[in-house]
């Protein structure tokens, strides 16, 4: 009795909105006109007939998040790598060793994994270099290839990832290259700016009035995004590396794990 | 004569989406009123096989069959192809996958029992 009442109470709440969105609660949809934040965003994201206050970047999202609020998303991507810091913090030195050597799965997995662990990381790529152009960027990319060392590390065992070469130390120092040309690329106009005597700004992508540096707005003949495109594959890097040390640490045994945090809770 | 075979890959195709419909109600049910777990992993591959597998196919033919589209219908139905040869491989390694670490873990009873 109680689950017919809650069906015909889920039924009855699905047909209510959908009859308020047929009777036009939403307003009209799509919209009939853009808002004035729409406009002025279409317009300065990909404007190759006048390069000056533009992203040159095709993707309106990507150039929002790189571009126009760009200084927000370098203040995400620190509080991410904040996050992964405290996590591996946790496990500082349990996380470099072996730990759990993991067994591997059946032949049927094992096959199945290396015929989608390619292409994992093929679709990464995707997303990550056709950010600019496609929905996607960097964050998706490097979260999209992080798929592929979770998936090994469960089909294939901790072991035998550690003897591919994906081990603690390497993920970290990519990480950290990563980190740092992310930087670089957002301080790069400031520092040529500084060196050739003329103003600049941090975060600059094409040029401005006042401050012409510019990065290069093609590659042959796609559009890059300038400083867009360099953004996207440092971010996937950094994030697939980020993840990957992650997930690297918390497939350690509970014992191995709990062993490390023994007198977390007293101070040493 | 393109008009014609058009619409015979739409309409194709839409059966094919129709069957996708009913295995994935078929699925839903069968999960909900079948007994045990190693009875519902085949509910499990009528889901993702058929419910998912089948309409994908469908949605290229559709695709296909779609002129209006121009040249964008062979990027939807390869998009549509590709993602259904990957469902079906994964799909199968998946529900392998974790019948085998029910099995070897012994997390659920063996119901209906093997006799071994």
């Amino acid at each position: 009795m109680r689950n017919v009442v809650v069906a015909l109470a889920v039924v009855f709440t699905v047909l209510l909105l959908a009859y308020a969105t047929y009777l036009g609660a939403l307003g009209p949809i799509p919209p009939n006109d853009l808002r004035e934040l729409a406009k002025a965003l279409l317009e300065r994201s990909y404007r190759p007939w006048n390069p000056f206050n533009t992203s040159m970047c095709p993707e309106a999202v990507t150039a929002v998040v790189w571009d126009f609020r760009g200084l927000d998303t370098v203040f995400e991507t620190v509080v991410f790598y904040g996050a992964i810091v405290a996590t591996l913090a946790l496990y500082r030195t349990t996380s470099r060793s072996l730990g759990l050597v993991g067994e591997r799965l059946s032949l049927i997995v094992r096959y199945a994994t290396l015929v989608s662990v390619p292409m994992i990381l093929i679709v990464a790529a995707a997303t990550a270099l056709h950010g600019q152009l496609t929905p996607g960027g960097g964050f998706q990319g490097g979260a999209i290839a992080a798929v592929a060392p979770v998936v090994a590390l469960v089909v294939f065992g901790r072991r035998k990832l550690l003897d591919l070469g994906v081990t603690y130390v390497k993920a970290l120092i990519v990480r950290n290259l990563a980190l740092v040309a992310i930087a670089l690329t957002a301080l790069g106009p400031l520092i040529a700016g500084i060196v050739l005597g003329i103003d600049a700004y941090v975060l600059q992508n094409q040029g401005k009035v006042g401050a012409p540096l510019s990065y290069p707005p093609w590659i042959l003949d796609v559009p890059s995004g300038g400083s867009v495109i360099l953004f996207n594959i440092f971010e996937a890097l950094a994030v697939a590396a980020g993840f990957t040390l992650v997930f690297l640490t918390l497939a350690l045994d509970e014992e191995t794990a709990r062993r490390e945090l023994v007198g977390e809770d007293r101070g040493w | 004569m393109a008009t014609m075979l058009s619409w015979i890959l739409v309409v194709l195709g839409q059966v094919l989406v129709a069957i996708g419909i009913a295995c994935d109600l078929i699925a839903a049910i069968l999960m909900h009123r079948l007994r045990s777990f190693y009875l519902r992993i085949h509910a499990l591959t009528v889901g993702s096989i058929g419910g998912a597998v089948v309409p994908l196919i469908g949605a290229a033919l559709i695709a296909a069959g779609s002129d209006f589209l121009g040249t964008y219908r062979w990027y939807v139905a390869g998009g549509a192809v590709v993602t259904a040869a990957i469902t079906f491989i994964m799909a199968g390694a998946g529900t392998h996958a974790i019948a085998r670490a029910v099995l070897r873990t012994r997390a659920v009873e063996e119901e209906p029992s093997s006799g071994a």
